[in-house]
């Protein structure tokens, strides 16, 4: 039916090119698959090192942050001095820079730069 | 002294002999304990306790692990913020000896399920001290320790002055409840606005941290603190209440008709810089008909040094909450 043939090239446009990958399936990592996949157009993850960068750059420009202690290792309370106070400051500001809400009973377990990086790096609705 | 005198000093000498590490001089004045319904309050001020030997007197009686977590910051100020406080921790607890005096050294910690720092009974040296709970504030410029028996409690302490890095109308929309907005948003005065703030977050700090279960598991957002009006529930307060503050309550955003009598709230004004939340279980079988005040008994201490009761007055002004500020006993 004309349809269906005005449908093929389309189909053939569309179609995941999962054949000439699925011979080194485990060499490549999931997040470069995932990627390929049409599901998860709207939820790609982040990449890390970006990330931390962005992160960093997020507390260092927190006021009450000495820019030089500043390092990917970086506890917010032990390292930066930072109170409660401050974390959830970070968490809320961390969440205007990458656009999505960090859910409240997360929040309390990112209390270093390393967990923060973690926390967003694994999270697609991160942009 | 006769021989029946000796004999029984002799006897208790003998569990004492091996805690007395430290000389005379260096010994905690002793506390009698905190009776039910009342709070001590310890504070110290970081930028009074400047001596070198003094500050090397206070690691002497960190365990091990406490001194390897203050070698591991970095920051001059970070590390004696962080010794004062455990000092604070220790010392205080110590002086509530019941037989004999106790070695701030010996007092051995273990946190809950959920990392509340207490006292692990089980392992401590001193097997005659009583069910002490207890909870510690920071501030860059002052460290506070609350303490009390046979009841969970939390504070909190914050400056005054403290500035907000994000909006404090975005921040309340973002982590407190509706009502709470609501009652900031009513504040024109943008300072006053800030200060209401501020004491919102020091109330529902203190309660988080006497639930004890962090952050993630009583969301800021999921309860209001707010003063108890006078037309409500028809209360019944004692006459002889010397503090005509309002009384600050809490309710679930569950039930919000319902406010949790669980909990009772302490809200102070400390030397005009600070203001200090205390967040304390009520013992539900006095309740009766009205909350029955919580005894206050504020002190301020350099350890091993002096410690002086803070009474009301500039230095100690109720804000919120049923107390009675006592004096020295």
């Amino acid at each position: 039916m004309a349809a269906k043939s005005a449908l093929q090239p389309l189909l053939k446009y569309l179609r995941v090119p999962v054949q000439p990958l699925s011979q080194n399936i485990f060499s490549i990592s999931p997040h470069l698959f995932r990627r390929f996949s049409t599901e998860e157009v709207r939820g790609c993850f982040l990449d890390k090192s970006e990330v931390a960068d962005r992160v960093i750059s997020v507390v260092k420009n927190f006021e009450k942050v000495n820019p030089s202690k500043v390092n990917p290792n970086a506890h917010f309370q032990n390292d930066l001095g930072l109170d409660s106070l401050d974390s959830v400051e970070i968490v809320m500001a961390l969440e205007e820079e990458f656009g999505f809400e960090i859910p409240d009973n997360e929040a309390d377990k990112i209390n270093s730069i390393n967990l923060a990086v973690d926390f967003i790096a694994s999270h697609p609705q991160a942009k | 002294m006769n021989l029946l005198q000796g004999k029984i000093s002799s006897v208790m000498n003998i569990n004492c002999l091996r805690r007395n590490l430290f000389s005379a001089s260096s010994a905690l004045p002793a506390v009698q304990l905190p009776a039910k319904k009342e709070l001590h309050f310890w504070y110290i001020l970081p930028d009074e306790v400047n001596s070198a030997n003094l500050l090397n007197q206070y690691l002497e009686i960190l365990s091990p692990c406490e001194k390897e977590n203050i070698f591991r910051m970095r920051g001059e100020q970070l590390k004696k913020r962080a010794l004062l406080a455990r000092t604070l921790v220790r010392t205080t607890l110590a002086r509530y000896q019941t037989n004999c005096q106790i070695d701030p050294k010996s007092l051995k910690f273990r946190k809950n399920n959920y990392g509340k720092p207490e006292v692990d009974w089980q392992y401590s040296d001193d097997w005659s001290l009583p069910p002490l709970h207890f909870n510690i504030s920071h501030t860059s410029s002052l460290i506070a320790c609350g303490v009390t028996v046979d009841s969970t409690i939390g504070i909190d302490v914050e400056e005054k002055q403290r500035r907000l890095k994000n909006d404090i109308l975005a921040f309340a929309r973002r982590y407190f409840t509706l009502r709470e907005v609501e009652m900031l948003t009513g504040i024109s005065d943008p300072e006053t606005q800030r200060q209401e703030f501020i004491k919102l977050w020091t109330l529902k700090e203190a309660y988080v941290k006497a639930l004890g279960k962090g952050f993630s598991a009583s969301p800021f957002n999921t309860f209001t603190v707010r003063l108890r009006d006078s037309m409500e529930k028809g209360t019944c307060h004692a006459s002889h209440l010397i503090s005509e503050v309002p009384e600050i309550i809490i309710e679930s955003s569950g039930d919000p008709n319902n406010p949790s009598e669980n909990w009772q709230f302490v809200l102070l004004e400390l030397l005009g810089s600070h203001y200090a939340a205390i967040c304390m279980e009520q013992d539900m079988i006095s309740g009766g008909n009205g909350s029955v005040p919580i005894n206050l008994i504020i002190r301020k201490t350099i350890p091993f040094v002096k410690d002086e009761f803070m009474s009301s007055g500039t230095d100690v002004v109720v804000v919120g909450g049923l107390t009675r500020l006592l004096g020295p006993a």
